[in-house]
């Protein structure tokens, strides 16, 4: 959480916004968050609805399985990534998104 | 006007540890003729003096980081032994130096219940440009352990990097501040090679 907070500014020149989805509710994330420093939005899905989605739901275990997806403008899954994110590879995607952003 | 978004990250979050031995001469292959050595094609410095040890690290923390214990011998000597690091991504997020201080020492030692002095804090320099150092003293009551750290914070660019210098005592135990020395030594001899994967992020 703390490297895409450490990373903002170029999300914010490559166009992309960040967001974080969590099975917490909302206290334990506004805490967690404040506890951070994080300005980026954290989204409490308590219900689990966006894990399945995004199939990172596992019976048995009840938090979503870490995972980062990067969604183009055009609502497409442009990349999918388990574990621990690969903040070099995220960057270089978003900038390759952004320079395709300005093509017609 | 906020233009429309490009791509949006969906996180699912939620989770790392040092591991040591080299045997040999760690830096075979890397020693250039001055004395100095050249990491992973990207950083060139002169190693710590023996008997500091390289450290050979699993996590990103840290880029590069050498060990040293009390009686000389393998790690393991805790708590009386000294480490010295050169962190790409020190804890926190802010590219202000200040800010970024403060922010570091929220998460830093964070897991071994380490009460901080207020840190002692001192502008200089490093890297080539302005910098900020702060000295403070841990103590850990229960186990009754302290330890002296000392973090340069410098520039790379527009990100933040950081020099540590750690050393864990006894309570009891006075401190070896002769080792700052190998410390600064370190840092004064370090220097980058290239651009930084940031800097070359345009």
């Amino acid at each position: 959480m703390e490297g895409h907070q450490r990373n903002l500014y170029l999300y914010d020149r490559f166009n992309a916004r960040v967001a974080g989805v969590s099975r917490d509710d909302v206290p334990t994330l506004r805490h967690w968050s404040d506890e951070l420093g994080l300005t980026f939005p954290l989204l409490s899905n308590t219900s689990g609805y966006m894990g399945m989605l995004f199939g990172t739901l596992h019976k048995g275990i009840p938090m979503f399985a870490r995972r980062t997806v990067v969604i183009d403008m055009w609502g497409k899954i442009r990349y999918i990534s388990d574990g621990s994110p690969d903040y070099r590879e995220i960057l270089l995607l978003l900038q390759k998104l952004h320079q395709e952003e300005g093509r017609p | 006007m906020i233009r429309p978004l490009a791509a949006a990250a969906a996180l699912f979050l939620l989770a790392g540890c040092a591991a040591t031995g080299t045997p040999g001469d760690p830096f075979a292959g890397m020693r250039t003729g001055e004395g100095t050595v050249i990491w992973q094609g990207e950083y060139q410095f002169s190693p710590m003096p023996e008997p500091w040890q390289l450290l050979d690290l699993d996590e990103k923390d840290y880029s590069v980081a050498f060990f040293r214990a009390c009686n000389h011998g393998a790690p393991g000597t805790y708590p009386c032994e000294s480490t010295v690091a050169y962190a790409e991504e020190p804890f926190g997020y802010s590219r202000d130096l200040d800010e970024r201080r403060k922010e570091f020492f929220r998460r830093f030692l964070w897991a071994a219940r380490v009460d901080f002095d207020e840190p002692r804090v001192q502008h200089v320099r490093a890297l080539g440009e302005e910098a900020l150092q702060a000295e403070t003293v841990g103590y850990e009551r229960v186990l009754k352990q302290k330890v002296l750290a000392q973090v340069v914070f410098a520039r790379r660019g527009e990100r933040v990097v950081a020099f540590y210098f750690t050393q864990w005592r006894p309570s009891d135990m006075d401190f070896d501040r002769t080792l700052l020395e190998d410390f600064r030594r370190f840092i004064a001899s370090f220097r980058f090679l290239k651009p930084s994967f940031y800097q070359r992020l345009r």
